[in-house]
């Protein structure tokens, strides 16, 4: 019992609200720091492919951000889930918080895709099932910010928007195994795999570490946006108070 | 260091690549901020018509 009371504390809105203020912070150092290795690492140290040449650099910035779109999705989708069978306040504050962000990574992926995609395959956009299914995710992410701005009642806007959530994880998979599925100009995976990754370590660390940073970003700028969505959705709270004086 | 910046000829793709997703990066950053001064704001306003 003892174990879940860890649990129980981020049910709380002003004790996530000290959290949040306090830890922020420190994620958002701490990736900086790496963001800015990472990077040094991945266009100076690491060598030039021997197939892409000097293109390939733009997996620093394009497989991160693709990542970070589905990772947030599905964080926003098991925040959306807990707030449903819970009905933790916290939980959807969280979901709300994560969409936007989502929503700028997924279109931070494609601009970037589309960028690396003109040199390699000799257009920006082509009907690929990876590339299609990433927008498919943008717009998910839109539906379910439209559909809580869309809805006054708040309880009802998460309820909502949280079952659009769920029901759309399922893209997560269809993103991630597209490229195995059907055929596809996009290349399959090169990191995340059983076993060994096909990168060489000289090119794999910044990458690994650029994942790092992005993940520490997100944990972030997370907590700020999930401090500006509990002073809203609190704004009755006498706990407000305190906090603010 | 042109050479640095040319990237091997990729360096149009290469930049617009870099500066779109970490101008991304810095703009949520931003807009988190603001969205936390703003919620802020609002509060504070609305402590004050309570009291």
């Amino acid at each position: 019992m003892a174990t879940w009371t860890w649990f129980h504390r981020f049910g709380s809105p002003p004790w996530v609200y000290g959290f949040a203020r306090r830890w922020a912070p420190w994620f958002g150092g701490a990736a900086l720091l790496c963001m800015l290795i990472a990077l040094y690492g991945g266009l100076v140290l690491a060598p030039a492919d021997y197939q892409q040449k000097d293109a390939f650099r733009m997996v620093y910035v394009h497989a991160p951000a693709a990542w970070l779109s589905l990772m947030i999705y599905t964080t926003m989708a098991v925040a959306a889930a807990v707030g449903l069978i819970w009905r933790m306040k916290v939980a959807h504050a969280v979901a709300a918080a994560c969409a936007p962000v989502g929503a700028w990574f997924t279109v931070a992926a494609l601009g970037t895709g589309m960028l690396w995609g003109k040199p390699m395959w000799g257009a920006y956009w082509v009907w690929d099932p990876r590339l299609t299914a990433e927008l498919v995710l943008l717009f998910l992410y839109f539906g379910y910010m439209g559909l809580r701005a869309g809805i006054e009642d708040q309880a009802k806007a998460d309820k909502a928007s949280a079952m659009l959530a769920v029901v759309g994880v399922i893209n997560v998979p269809i993103i991630k195994y597209s490229v195995e599925w059907w055929n596809s100009l996009h290349q399959t995976a090169t990191v995340m795999q059983m076993g060994k990754p096909k990168m060489d370590f000289d090119m794999l660390w910044p990458l690994l570490l650029m994942f790092v940073a992005f993940a520490l970003y997100f944990a972030a700028v997370l907590l700020i946006r999930l401090r500006a969505e509990l002073l809203r959705r609190e704004r009755t709270a006498s706990w407000i108070r305190e906090v603010l004086t | 260091m042109s050479e640095f910046f040319s990237m091997g000829g990729y360096g149009r793709y290469l930049w617009p690549a870099f500066l779109l997703g970490f101008g991304i990066v810095v703009l949520n950053f931003w807009m988190a901020v603001s969205a936390l001064s703003s919620a802020k704001q609002d509060a504070k306003r609305r402590l004050e018509m309570q009291s």
